[in-house]
């Protein structure tokens, strides 16, 4: 009994203040991809390599528009490996829940 | 007075309303459609000392008669079609629908086959879409406040013109 107080205390709280308090993912972790639209070419390779397929690259009117989905993103970081230019780069960022599905959109575009 | 800003007014006792509903305690049922149990290993974690869910009020109940929020994970498989609507009819009013990980929000990995669905809100009203693969508990959390609108949500359309 005394032995499971002394562990018990020794212990100490383990809980998390999350919400109030920020918890920063650990280094490495994969998180919300980001596209730059300095960098990127438009050559598609990231659609290609996309397991989920919820990248999308668009030509419409003279426009190229490059379109990523977090909602059914799986955070692999496939995008990131096959980009050539180091256009994608995936965040730490995790809190991504949105209400509606159209917030889940990145969008970059270009005139050709 | 005009008509739009009744609408407003009425929508403001609406949302009051809600929140004086689901503010102090949220009851979950976790429908686990077709799921690879990746999402359900994060729920399990949330109840543990680390993350301790139920510090905010949110317990996890056994029956959906039971329930405010049905927390679905995974694509609706087809097997699982007819026990989530089943579930989701079985849910008392006003009800939640949160959907877990990528699975749930557009069919993840699985896609749109012959088997699997592709997406909770294909089949249900969905009010809050939680991504990742699996999301960590503390997104999970997150998620589960935006929904009862306590904390804003942080994602928004981003746009950018070259």
């Amino acid at each position: 009994m005394l032995e499971i107080l002394k562990r018990r205390f020794r212990t100490g709280i383990v809980t998390t203040g999350y919400p109030a308090v920020p918890d920063i993912a650990p280094p490495g972790f994969r998180g919300k991809p980001e596209l730059s639209g300095d960098r990127c070419t438009y050559c598609g390779d990231c659609v290609s390599a996309c397991p989920p397929g919820v990248i999308s690259l668009e030509k419409v009117n003279g426009e190229e528009k490059l379109t990523l989905s977090y909602c059914g993103c799986i955070f692999c970081g496939r995008c990131e490996e096959v980009c050539p230019y180091g256009a994608v780069k995936l965040t730490q960022e995790y809190e991504l829940a949105s209400k509606t599905k159209d917030d889940l959109q990145t969008i970059i575009r270009r005139k050709t | 007075m005009t008509v739009e800003n009744e609408i407003e007014i009425m929508g403001q006792r609406l949302n009051e309303k809600i929140n004086n509903m689901f503010g102090r305690s949220l009851h979950i049922r976790e429908v686990d459609a077709g799921s690879c149990n990746a999402c359900e290993v994060e729920v399990t974690a949330l109840s543990n000392p680390i993350y301790d869910m139920e510090r905010f009020g949110v317990h996890i109940v056994a029956s959906p008669r039971h329930a405010d929020m049905l927390l679905v994970t995974g694509p609706v498989t087809r097997n699982m079609e007819l026990a989530l609507l089943k579930t989701y009819n079985a849910t008392p009013s006003p009800k939640l629908v949160a959907a877990m990980g990528s699975c749930a929000c557009n069919g993840g990995i699985f896609g749109d086959t012959y088997a699997s669905g592709g997406g909770v809100d294909k089949f249900i009203p969905v009010d809050v879409y939680i991504p990742g693969c699996p999301p960590r508990p503390q997104a999970v959390i997150f998620g589960l406040m935006v929904a009862m609108d306590k904390f804003e949500q942080k994602i928004r359309k981003t746009e950018v013109k070259a």
